[in-house]
């Protein structure tokens, strides 16, 4: 078998981009979550695990949207 | 009232659960305070390793110039590495990595057959150990990839991605770096694993209740009947699964590898 030119649009693409969103947003979420926590720790605080849950979430947003917002 | 004939249906039916997971050792081994033993999951992997090498040695042992036979598939596995995933996801470059990835491909492959192939029916990467090794081996590789081509620069072009106003960069790149260096391999070796897990314990739960309808001597017999059929269909989607989860695995480390070889723009 020989196929004459890879398609265009290979299968593999369109799930990439979408486990790296994915990805981004756990990233996001974990990394200032983790942050969060810890700051709750040193603080005694326990309301910026929340926090940056939020911050990172956001963070995460910009991240994916600057990526592959305007293409 | 059931049929005291047969002991299974009167016990009522249990669903085989996490223990199929767990096998117990063939040969206990302890060196140096770490738990080396053998157990019927490492004699599987032994298997498929030597499974996957002697396919290689015997394909390409007198390489003819008109492949037949065994030549002849493993060329086909081949080419469809090095044509559909890296010149695709990587290009050129990506040949030097076609060893890694073909290999990767086939020992997962195998790994995950086992599952749906009398008389072992246990998928490899059912175990968090093979997927996490893997796991780890292509995070190495990417990393090492990146550190070659672009130098230590690698880091700085992954964690502070370019374009953002700098203040920017204290909310982004502790985020950057989890996504690249935690959340890539993790997911990698998860979204096997999970696969694994779950058609193994769908086979199973679907085996076990076939077998505990077939004999139950009541009007049950009928519903048996129809898991049977439903069963050997899960058997057809579970070996779609193995080839897909495989090619994923590979296609996302090749993935991987692109990212590091050039600098993100």
């Amino acid at each position: 078998m020989s196929d004459s030119g890879p398609p265009r649009d290979p299968p593999g693409r369109g799930g990439d981009i979408v486990w790296s969103i994915i990805g981004t947003l756990v990233a996001g979420v974990l990394a200032w979550g983790f942050i969060g926590w810890l700051l709750d720790r040193w603080l005694g605080t326990r309301f910026l695990v929340a926090a940056g849950i939020i911050v990172g979430m956001a963070g995460a947003f910009y991240l994916i949207i600057k990526r592959y917002g305007s293409g | 009232m059931t049929a005291p004939a047969l002991p299974l249906a009167r016990e009522g039916f249990q669903a085989p659960g996490v223990e199929i997971f767990e096998w117990p050792d063939i040969v206990h081994l302890e060196v140096a305070g770490f738990d080396l033993s053998i157990n019927r999951v490492v004699l599987q992997m032994f298997v498929v390793g030597l499974l996957v090498w002697g396919l290689f040695y015997f394909a390409f042992r007198k390489p003819k110039l008109v492949p037949s036979g065994l030549q002849n598939v493993m060329e086909a596995l081949v080419e469809f590495i090095r044509n559909q995933i890296v010149l695709e996801v990587i290009g050129r470059d990506g040949l030097r990595y076609m060893p890694y990835l073909t290999t990767l491909f086939l020992f997962v492959l195998f790994g995950n057959l086992g599952g749906v192939i009398p008389p072992i029916l246990f998928p490899l990467n059912g175990r968090i150990a093979l997927p996490a090794v893997m796991a780890i081996c292509s995070l190495l590789l990417f990393i090492s990839v990146g550190i070659s081509s672009q130098g230590l620069a690698y880091f700085k072009n992954t964690l502070f991605p370019p374009g953002i106003p700098w203040p920017v960069y204290i909310l982004l790149t502790p985020i950057e770096f989890v996504s690249t260096f935690i959340v890539r391999p993790v997911t990698l070796a998860i979204r096997l694993l999970a696969n694994m897990i779950a058609g193994h314990l769908i086979l199973s739960v679907f085996f076990v209740a076939t077998g505990y309808l077939l004999t139950s001597m009541n009007v049950s017999v009928v519903f048996g009947v129809g898991a049977l059929v439903f069963s050997v269909a899960l058997i057809a989607f579970e070996l779609f699964v193995a080839g897909l989860q495989a090619y994923v695995f590979t296609i996302l480390s090749a993935v991987y590898i692109a990212g590091a070889l050039e600098p993100e723009h």
